[in-house]
Formats: structure tokens, C-alpha cells, sequence
């Protein structure tokens, strides 16, 4: 096996190393070299948006971004938010509004929610919209989902 | 949760949160590419060049020499076994000929998934390549090349007809129709063709297999039922069933793409050469290019009328492309006959139709297995008449449609409609104004779908402590079914919905379920899991009459899982019951309850049927869909701007979850309508990529897509419940046809309705 | 096994491509990366551009022209208060790419040298003018845009150089705007328009993009529509002669008919858009 390269990450706050090959996308180094398994592999061409995680606060696709590029970055994904008020707030929306179906796109539908509520405390369901157009979901139909985020930014932000 | 908690009241026909969300919310859920076993390979596949070739032979010396890899399966590994739902003429993986550009003709097993990849394209395969077949029209031709020499061989399920490339006919027939068109005063008359659809699962299919001391198989994978996976692999590879145990981690959805097999034939094959677990998870190139999709239809319709509008006659006759192995394509070309005609009364039937193996991927079921695409035919033909002869949609279909106590086409007959209600409720909504002040571009569908089909059963078993465990075998795909039969198996026992646990499908423990598929687990699994829990409860009442030393008659089941006397307060908790059981007398409380939808389809004194794959099928479901539609009058693109969809389940167990159902199956059939469409490069999918594939996003789906759920309860339901899966996909296509005929002058017969060819609609072009 | 290497300068980056003839830039991956997982980059080396200072951001130059970085990503490009007048169908351009997740990590740099006939800033920039800024062994060289496209995905970079910069004009008052009929959301252009009105509020330049290996313009037909916008007989001569230079293909995104009936249609639609402007003006 060629020679794999050892990378510091800084995972859900905590610095973590992980040996990868040089060019391993950050999904593939999360996935299979950190066990980190919210994020999912759904088309691996940045389409389907079920890799979202957050870059600094910002919803990056993890199939498209070379690990190589993420050191000295805050990376999260859903195992990181558990203490996240924000975060659970939406959670709680989706499981009541039920837009939670097969769950496959739900995390990063998730986080690209968390960060439009991080810039737009108060989105209309338009801008909910436009945010998370790159999160595919083939069950729900979407209505469930935009419920879902807007209840949950009446809540926090009444 | 405290086991002393008061019952939190009824659950059926409550919103209940699945009890799956929370850890699906928090990235918890495990998929099977989430599943990892000690020592495990990696698998991936090589796929074929070709649409039709012979194998000659393969050359592994490279690829058993490339780093990581442990071993190498072709189809000299996999005996000369058939799978298949209907005909079995299908191997494990390609042998002796490849069939379809992109089918697996080997399979490589090594530590990792890019080493198993690289090894792949470092196996040679010689091949003679032989012409291929890619239409159904090809397929017939007297000089067709045949691709299944051996078809006449085949273990069939039912009366199939199969010879040449023709995989199997039906036809069905009732009254007289070539007389009846003289009684008609409209006639109306179209081809249509309906393209190919990809299920688009968000979640790519995947299997991991491991083999124990003994040779014994256990296998994950995404699916539909662990109880087909079971037979597919098991006649694919020689295997008794007792030989392999079937699993499921959670599926990231199922749309009839995860019903019969896709490579977990190939993955167990793996795991047995290489004497390691083994997991393969497709790319979605892949799994485009080599699962199954919808079948494209040719569909011709001739509906004839009286002046008034009371529907006469109508035939139809469908050309299905079955792709390379018949897989679901006998069921789902015979239900589309079936389903012909519509939730009308029209006295003189007949729907034949023929399908026809070609050198593409397998065809197979998808959300609505054939009805949509008839429904594209017959719903444009029912406004047609409507307007020749006066009557608005809604009178038209009211005139027309079946009641309660009426026979569906064939025989089957119908105990509940709602579908006077569905009308009733779309007309009132639809007949506001739109805010913009703009008239409607409005267009009005109706559909029926069944529920029933085929074997299943639950074993509700009362744990030492009083709580419940409910296990059907039912594969949950994530549209909820493990909520909404423990919704049913609670309120039988009357105790909260927390104390009951689902287990996850397992052929070892599971009783036999047919699979998650043609709407059916609510209605069939949910009066199994109603049996069975009865039976529970009668046991306890067993027990709870000698414990009180009265007659049973004097027992009541309370609230709460107690059972007291009668006009007395004290009473015994299921703990006290359970413990006695479990510990002095009687033996552990089991109830169980297995069966099998047996009311037959076809009358054989009102109708002729030859080749009907389902000879007993379900129980009916109705729905009644509005659009209104803006068309861009630069493009021709259309978009949605409301949307009313009423649907009759009979009961609906969980609300939310029969509303999620019709947003999504709207959703979904809005890409069909609209957007969706495999095309093909000659024999290679050209758009095998969610770049070049595109299914609908948030942006693409309008706000206003109003569901409407009505209650007509079937007697045989549980709680009167039936089927709420696909019966909002299935209008869709005709609402949306028939809003585009109001919006643009223009009738449409190809799908889908993209900008292209609305455009040429309006400007005279041809649609 | 691919290598990523990540050097602090242009000057750097040019000399490893001079090392590694078969290397790739790579900006903010939205492309490459997604070749790289379909199998369809094997090359030993990929050069990250990402460590590089001075490729991120729009800044206005002394003489009013602004300079894009190649490693401006498209989020900050949509949102750019200085793309404004004729610059604002590059911002329009901007936001409709994809979707937000990707436009936090594509760049103007990759898109343009990606040369995708079908993605949106080709067409934009064309109408804009825009100068593209080269940087190889030889040095620096500045190609505009409407010289960069030379075939279906060959463009005027040379191997071994990278593109660092696109310069706009300085932006005029006058409108512009981006519209692109796409089959779904985030989708590329099925054909897309770009348009301008020229300062005087006159004439137009118009970009048509999806139709051919590049964006389409023809300045001379530019040149005989000025004065005429409201001549509705000058227009579709205008718009005839844009048909008459596009080259569309058959894709999954529809026919090449169906593109070259769009033209027109978009062309109308467009200015009418930026007629209520042309009225104020």
C-alpha cells in the first residue's frame, strides 16, 4: 500500500490525527479512517448534499474537499453538535413535523439548517429554501423539512 | 420510562414521532455502509462494456496480483442457479453472456475499497461481442437475436406464455368491447409512451456477508425484505435457505429498487471465496446503471362514451421494455392492466399487453409499478371525453366511478370508497382563487391502488415485566412502519407506545413477510400484528381467570395493560400476569398470527384472464389529485404553483406519516412528470450521474401542496386501515397532463413534460 | 497514489507544475475533486492553490477596474457589493451556480479554467469583458475572455500555466443580468443570457452560453442593434445572428433545437427585464 499521510484535524473540538491517503477526501477520511459515519456517501460528486458538514461554520460538501485542505479548520459534523442548543432545537422540529423519513439526507440537511439560522436567525420559507436546495431528500417532499426549520427559528428567535 | 407510567390514551389515528427519528436526528442510524465486521473486505464490482457478449474468458493473473486483494468471483464461481420473483433466469452474476452494459461480470474482494476498485479494472474479459436487442419492437422482430436461449427452461410462477425475447403476456378481458364501440357516440384514441425512471434512493445499495465455521451465511443489506434477499441469494448460489440468515441495518428508502436483488448474491458469493466478511457498498454510478428502474411504456388507449358521458368501452394495450431478466416486470405490466381502466365502471374491458426482454438493466417495480403510466394514458382520455361532451372533470369522474359493493376490472371486489369524498374535497379547495388574481391552470386526476398481496405474519411475545416485543419482519424503509405497527400492537393491548420494542426483520426469528412494497405493510403486516396481539391478550385473560378465580366472561382489559374484574377496581398488571406466566404456570405469553391475502382477483364467470401474475391482489385505496400549473412561456418549463391531494386509507394509523407519504409520492411523481428521464446513448445510460440525472429540489417543489386524508374504513383493515404508499405518486401525472392541455391548448403522449416539449406544444411544434 | 502539495506562492505553484508536467491545480475542488472520485484524474500531483495569498477576494484596482482572485469562491463573488451596473450579471451569474454549499467552495478560477460550456460564468464574463490573467513559466500573460475558449473544453491555457486573476471594466451604471433556463434548481444551463446595456443605455452586449464550446457573442451585430433596443424588427435580427453562431449539442439537458429556439426567447425576456432600466435611464 502506498504511503499514507498523517493529517491533524480539529474534529467537533477536538484535535485529532488520522493517517489517510495524501489525496483522501474529508469524507473518506472521516468515514473510514475516523469512524465518523454521519456524514453518508450518496453520490460522491457533491450533488446530493448528504455529506454536508460544517467548515468553520459553513456547509461544505466532505466528498469535495481534500482532507489535505482542512487542517487548522473547525470541522463538525452531527456527532459534534450534541451540545449544540441550536441544534437541538431543530432536531426536535424535524422528528415533530416529521421530516425525518429514511434519515439518510437528515444530518446534512441538519447542518445546512444550523448555519442559515447561524446568518438568518428568522428566514422566510423561500430562504429556507434557497439554503438547503443542495440537501436532496427523496422521501419527504421537502414541505416537512422547511416546517421543520421554520418552527424551530420561531422558536429560538420569537 | 417508568414502567408505573399512566396510559397515555389511544395511539391509532394519533401523529406519533417515529420511533426511529431520534436516532436518525442525531446521526446515529446505521445504514449498512455504516456496518463494519472484525477482518472485514471490501468488494467492487466490474461491470460490463457490453449490452451482449459472450464470455470467452477471464484473465485475474494481474488483479489476484494487485495490493490488497484476497479474492476474485466470476461467474465460473456462482453454479448455474436462477433467481427471479416471476421467471427465474437470472444468475448471481454475469455467466456465460453479459446481458447489459453495466452488469456485474466480476466482483473483487481486498482490504480496502480503492484498492478492490483498482484491482477490478486489471481483470481482462475476453468477449465475443453478439448484436443486441434495445427495443421492445427490436426484441419481436422475426430476426431479433434471442437473449435468453434457455427461456422455454425456466421455473415460472404462473402462466407466463414466454417464447423468442417475449418474457410474458396478459390478457384481460370483460364484457364485449369489439361490439361496444358502436354503442358509443365519443371515442377517443392515443398512443403514449412513458420513460424510464431510477428510484433514486438518497442511499446507494450495499450488502456485507460473513460465513461462520460451519459455512453458514449472515448478510446485511439495504432492502425491502430480508425474506427475498434470502430466497434471490440462496437459489442464485445453490444454498438452502436454513444456510443463509437475512438482516437489515436501517434503509435509507426504498422505492421497489431494494425489493429483489441487487448485489448481495454477488457480495455472499464473495464472502464464501474469500472466507472473510466482505461489504460492498455501489457508487451511485452504479447503482444507476445496474439496480433496476421504471419500466418506459408504450401505452395504446381507445375509451368510448354515450353522449351523456357514461363511459362504454375501453382497451388497452401495453409494450413494456423488460430489460435484461425479468425481475418484477410480469407483475408489474399485469397490475398495469389491472389498474387500466381506472376507478371507473366501464362494462366492456379488455388490457393486453406484452413484454420483452432487451440488452438494458432490468425494469422492475418503482412506487406505483405500472399504474402511473397507464394512468398518464387514462386520465388525459377521461377530460378528453369530458370535454366532447360537455361536463366539467369533476361531474365526468363523479358520473363514471366505482362504488362501494362495485367489482373492479377482472373481479376483485370493492368493500370501501372514499373516493366521492376525495372529489368533494379537491373541488372545494381547488375553487378558490389563486392570490395573483390569475385563472387556474387547473387539471384533476384520479386513481385507485391496491393493498394486500401475499404472505406475512408478527410473533407479539409479553416480556417477564409485562412490556412487549413485536417482531414482523417487516423491513421499516424509513416510511414508518415500525411505528405504525406498534401503534396497532398497542392499542390491542392498551398499553403505551413506549413499552413496545420492534424487532429488526431477521430471517432467523422474523416470521416470513413478503417484503415492504406495494402499500401493503400497514394493511396486511397491521392485521397479522392485530392477531397476534388478541391472541396475547386472550392468553392473559387465561391466566388473569385463574389468578382471580372468576370466569373470563367477567374480565375487562384496561388501560394501561391491566386486566380486572368487571365493576371492581383492583386488577393485575401485565407484570404480575407475565411473571406467573414466565415463572409457575402456563409457559411464556406468545401470540402469533401469520396469513396470507387470499380474496381472489379474478372471476372467472365475469372475465377472461390469461397470464395474470397476481391471481390474488388487495384491497383498494382511492385518491383524487388537483394541479395548478404556470407554464413558462419562455421555456415551456412547468412548475406547480398548488397542489391538492385527497387521499382514501381507510383509517390512517398515523396521520403524519400518511401526510408525509403524499407529500413525497407528490414529490416524486413531479419528477417523473416534469423532469426525470434515463436516457439512453445506444446501449450505455447517458445519464448514469445525479449531475446529468436530476430529481426535484426544495427550490423546484411548490409551498402549497395541500393532502387531505379520508377515512373510509375497509372492513378486512386493521382498524380499518389500508394502503397510503404509493397512491399519491400515481395521479400525478395526469393532473399535471391535464393542467398543461388547459394551460397550453396542447395534449401531451411522451413523457416527461419538460420544457422542450411543452415549448413545441405551444408553438405547433408537436408535443 | 495522488500527491497534494501546497506551495505559498504563485511563483512556487508555477515551478512545481514545471516539475510535475502532469499535475493539476486545484482551487475549491468543486470540480476536480468530483473527477477524482468518478476515477477520472490520475494524475501523481495535485497543486493546491489554496495556501496562496492574494488569489481570495474582488478588489478595486486604481484606474476603477476590479480584480477577482482565481480563489474567490462564488459565495463571496454573489455577495460582492462592488459588482454593480454592467458588473452586476456576474454577481447574478454568481448566485445561481448550484447551490449555496457548493458556492462555499467553487471558485471563479476553477469554474472559468474548468471551461464548462454549460456552467454560468463564461457567458457573464463574456458580456462583462472580462480580461483573464495567465501566469506561467514564460510569465504573465492577460487573454480576454472572448479569446479563451477555443474548443469544446480546450481554452488558452497552456499547460503549465494557471490562471490567478479575471479583471472586470469598471462598472457602468447601466444594468445588467443573468438568466439561465435550467431543468431543475442548481441544474447547469440548458442555455442561458447574459446582457448588458452599454452606457449610453443604447445598445446591449449579450452572452449566450450552453450553446456552443463557449460563451457567444457578436459585437458586430451588437453595433448594429445600438440605437435600435425598441425596434422589435432589430432585435430578433440581432438575436437571428447569435443563432446563426451557436453550436449546440444533443445532452440530456435537452436538444440542440430546443437551445437554438431558446436564444431568441431568453434575449426577448432578458431585456425586457432590464427594459423598466432602459425607461428610468
Amino acid at each position: 500500500m502506498a504511503k499514507k499521510a498523517l493529517f491533524t484535524l480539529t474534529l467537533n473540538g477536538e484535535d485529532t490525527e488520522v493517517a489517510t491517503a495524501p489525496d483522501a477526501t474529508l469524507l473518506e477520511t472521516l468515514r473510514d479512517g475516523l469512524g465518523v459515519l454521519s456524514p453518508k456517501r450518496g453520490c460522491n460528486q457533491g450533488v446530493c448534499g448528504a455529506c454536508t458538514v460544517l467548515i468553520d461554520g459553513l456547509p461544505v460538501r466532505a466528498c469535495l474537499t481534500l482532507t489535505a485542505r482542512c487542517e487548522g479548520h473547525d470541522l463538525r459534523t452531527m456527532e459534534g453538535m450534541n451540545s449544540d442548543p441550536v441544534m437541538a432545537t431543530l432536531q426536535r422540529h424535524m422528528v415533530e413535523s416529521g421530516g425525518v423519513q429514511c434519515g439518510f439526507c437528515t444530518s446534512g440537511m441538519l447542518l445546512s439548517a444550523r448555519n442559515l439560522l447561524a446568518e438568518t436567525p428568522r428566514p422566510s420559507r423561500e430562504t429556507v429554501k434557497s439554503a438547503l436546495s443542495g440537501n436532496l431528500c427523496r422521501c419527504t417532499g421537502y414541505r416537512t423539512i422547511v416546517d421543520a426549520v421554520c418552527n424551530a427559528a420561531e422558536e429560538l428567535t420569537p | 420510562m417508568s414502567l408505573d407510567a399512566p396510559f397515555a390514551g389511544s395511539t391509532v389515528g394519533k401523529p406519533v414521532a417515529k420511533v426511529d427519528s431520534l436516532e436518525k436526528v442525531r446521526g446515529q442510524a446505521q445504514y449498512i455502509a455504516d456496518l463494519y465486521r472484525p477482518g472485514m473486505l471490501h468488494g467492487a464490482i466490474l461491470a460490463s462494456p457490453h449490452p451482449h457478449a459472450r464470455i470467452l474468458g477471464y484473465d485475474l493473473t494481474a488483479a489476484l496480483a494487485a495490493p490488497g486483494v484476497v479474492a476474485i468471483v466470476t461467474g465460473d464461481d456462482v453454479g448455474d442457479g436462477r433467481m427471479g420473483a416471476f421467471i427465474k433466469d437470472e444468475h448471481a452474476i454475469a455467466r456465460g453472456k453479459v446481458m447489459y452494459v453495466g452488469e456485474p461480470v466480476a466482483a473483487v474482494a481486498a482490504r480496502t475499497e480503492a484498492e478492490a476498485r483498482a484491482a477490478c479494472r486489471l481483470i481482462e474479459v475476453r468477449y465475443e461481442e453478439l448484436p443486441a436487442v434495445l427495443s421492445p419492437e427490436d426484441g419481436l422482430a422475426e430476426d431479433a437475436p434471442i437473449l435468453h436461449e434457455h427461456l422455454a427452461d425456466y421455473i415460472k410462477v404462473f402462466d407466463a406464455g414466454s417464447q423468442g425475447n417475449l418474457c410474458s403476456r396478459t390478457r384481460l378481458e370483460e364484457g364485449n368491447v369489439d361490439t361496444a364501440w358502436d354503442q358509443c357516440d365519443v371515442i377517443v384514441e392515443g398512443e403514449y409512451t412513458t420513460q424510464a425512471q431510477a428510484h433514486v434512493s438518497m442511499e446507494p445499495c450495499g450488502a456485507l456477508a460473513e460465513v461462520d465455521a460451519n459455512g453458514r451465511v449472515t448478510l446485511w443489506s439495504a432492502n425491502q425484505s430480508v425474506f427475498r434477499v434470502q430466497a434471490n441469494v440462496c437459489e442464485s448460489l445453490g444454498l438452502p435457505m436454513s444456510q443463509l440468515r437475512s438482516l437489515t441495518p436501517r434503509v435509507g428508502a426504498g422505492f421497489g429498487n431494494k425489493m429483489e436483488p441487487h448485489i448481495q448474491p454477488i457480495c455472499v458469493a464473495l464472502a464464501i471465496k474469500a472466507q472473510r466478511p466482505v461489504k460492498m457498498i455501489l457508487s451511485r454510478e452504479e447503482d444507476f446503471e445496474m439496480v433496476r428502474a421504471r419500466h418506459p411504456f408504450k401505452v395504446w388507449m381507445k375509451t368510448g362514451a354515450r353522449a351523456d358521458g357514461t363511459l362504454v368501452a375501453r382497451e388497452c394495450r401495453v409494450l413494456l421494455d423488460c430489460g435484461a431478466f425479468a425481475d418484477d416486470s410480469p407483475g408489474v405490466m399485469g397490475y398495469a392492466l389491472l389498474m387500466s381502466g381506472g376507478p371507473y365502471r366501464i362494462p366492456h374491458m379488455r388490457a393486453s399487453g406484452q413484454l420483452v426482454y432487451t440488452n438494458k438493466l432490468r425494469f422492475g417495480a418503482f412506487r406505483g409499478f405500472g399504474n402511473p403510466q397507464v394512468l398518464f394514458a387514462g386520465e388525459q382520455q377521461i377530460d378528453q371525453i369530458a370535454e366532447k361532451v360537455g361536463l366539467d372533470a369533476f361531474a365526468m369522474r363523479r358520473k363514471n366511478m366505482l362504488r362501494e359493493g362495485d367489482t373492479w376490472f377482472v373481479g376483485p371486489k370493492i368493500a370501501s370508497n372514499g373516493l366521492a369524498r376525495c372529489l368533494d374535497v379537491v373541488e372545494q379547495a381547488a375553487s378558490t382563487p389563486r392570490a395573483d388574481g390569475r385563472p387556474r391552470n387547473f387539471g384533476l386526476a384520479v386513481s385507485a391502488h391496491i393493498s394486500g398481496l401475499l404472505g406475512t405474519g408478527a410473533i407479539v411475545r409479553m416480556l417477564e415485566d409485562g412490556t412487549i416485543s413485536l417482531n414482523t419482519g417487516a423491513t421499516d424503509i424509513g416510511q414508518g412502519s415500525d411505528t405504525v405497527l406498534a401503534q396497532i400492537c398497542a392499542e390491542e393491548l392498551k398499553v403505551p407506545l413506549d413499552r413496545v420494542a420492534v424487532a429488526s426483520p431477521d430471517t432467523d426469528g422474523s416470521p416470513y413477510n413478503w417484503g415492504t412494497t406495494a402499500s401493503r405493510v400497514t394493511y396486511t403486516t397491521g392485521r397479522a400484528v392485530k392477531a397476534a396481539a388478541r391472541a396475547v391478550v386472550d392468553k392473559a385473560m387465561d391466566h388473569a381467570a385463574e389468578m382471580l378465580e372468576c370466569p373470563i366472561e367477567d374480565l375487562e382489559l384496561r388501560e394501561g395493560g391491566r386486566i380486572g374484574r368487571k365493576g371492581a377496581n383492583t386488577d393485575l398488571t401485565f407484570a404480575q400476569i407475565s411473571g406467573r406466566a414466565h415463572w409457575a404456570a402456563g409457559g411464556p405469553i406468545v401470540g402469533a398470527n401469520t396469513l396470507v391475502f387470499d380474496e381472489p382477483t379474478h372471476d372467472p364467470k365475469r372475465a377472461i384472464a390469461l397470464g395474470l401474475p397476481f391471481p390474488r391482489i388487495g384491497v383498494f385505496s382511492f385518491a383524487a389529485m388537483g394541479v395548478d400549473v404556470d407554464v413558462d412561456p419562455v421555456s415551456g418549463q412547468v412548475s406547480v404553483h398548488e397542489a391538492w391531494s385527497a387521499a382514501d386509507v381507510g383509517r390512517a394509523i398515523n396521520p403524519r406519516l400518511v401526510e408525509v407519504q403524499l407529500h413525497g409520492g407528490f414529490v416524486q411523481g413531479l419528477g417523473y412528470a416534469l423532469v426525470e428521464e434515463m436516457v439512453w446513448d445506444g446501449a450505455r445510460l447517458a445519464n448514469p450521474s445525479l449531475m446529468d440525472y436530476k430529481v426535484p429540489t426544495m427550490r423546484d417543489v411548490p409551498d402549497a401542496i395541500h393532502t387531505y386524508i379520508i377515512e373510509d374504513p375497509e372492513p378486512s383493515g386493521p382498524f380499518g386501515a389500508k394502503g397510503a404508499g404509493e397512491i399519491g405518486l400515481n395521479p400525478v401525472v395526469g393532473a399535471v397532463a391535464n393542467a398543461v392541455a388547459q394551460a397550453t391548448g396542447a395534449r401531451h403522449h411522451h413523457l416527461p413534460l419538460s420544457g422542450e416539449r411543452v415549448l413545441n406544444g405551444m408553438t405547433g411544434a408537436g408535443g | 497514489m495522488t500527491q497534494v502539495l501546497f506551495p505559498d506562492t504563485l511563483d512556487q505553484a508555477v515551478a512545481l507544475l514545471a516539475d510535475h508536467p502532469e499535475a493539476r491545480p486545484i482551487a475549491g475542488g468543486a470540480t476536480l475533486v468530483a473527477m477524482r472520485n468518478a476515477g477520472l484524474v490520475d494524475s501523481s500531483h495535485l497543486i493546491s492553490l489554496d495556501r496562496i495569498a492574494g488569489l481570495r477576494g474582488i478588489e478595486r484596482l486604481a484606474d476603477g477596474r476590479l480584480r477577482v482572485g482565481a480563489m474567490t469562491r462564488h459565495a463571496d463573488t454573489a455577495g460582492s457589493d462592488l459588482l454593480t451596473g454592467s458588473l452586476m450579471v456576474v454577481r447574478k451569474a454568481a448566485g445561481m451556480i448550484a447551490n449555496k454549499v457548493v458556492r462555499n467552495m467553487g471558485t471563479m478560477g476553477g469554474s472559468v479554467a474548468n471551461a464548462d460550456p454549460a456552467a454560468d460564468y463564461l457567458p457573464a464574463l463574456a458580456c462583462a469583458d472580462a480580461v483573464l490573467s495567465f501566469l506561467g513559466p514564460e510569465g504573465a500573460r492577460d487573454v480576454p475572455i472572448l479569446d479563451y475558449v477555443q474548443d469544446w473544453y480546450e481554452t488558452a491555457l497552456e499547460p503549465g500555466e494557471i490562471l490567478t486573476a479575471i479583471t472586470l471594466p469598471a462598472p457602468e451604471a447601466a444594468a445588467s443580468t443573468y438568466r439561465k433556463i435550467a431543468r431543475v434548481s442548481g441544474d447547469y444551463a440548458t442555455a442561458s443570457c447574459a446582457m448588458a446595456l452599454t452606457a449610453d443605455g443604447q445598445g446591449l452586449r449579450v452572452a449566450i452560453g450552453a450553446c456552443g464550446p463557449g460563451p457567444i457573442r457578436d459585437r458586430d451585430a451588437e453595433a448594429a442593434l445600438h440605437g435600435h433596443l425598441h425596434d422589435a424588427g432589430a432585435v430578433a435580427e440581432f438575436a437571428a445572428a447569435l443563432v446563426a453562431l451557436a453550436d449546440p449539442v444533443d445532452d440530456v439537458r435537452g436538444s440542440a433545437e430546443y437551445r437554438l429556439a431558446l436564444i431568441p426567447r431568453l434575449i426577448t425576456l432578458v431585456l425586457a427585464e432590464l427594459n423598466p432600466v432602459m425607461e428610468a435611464a
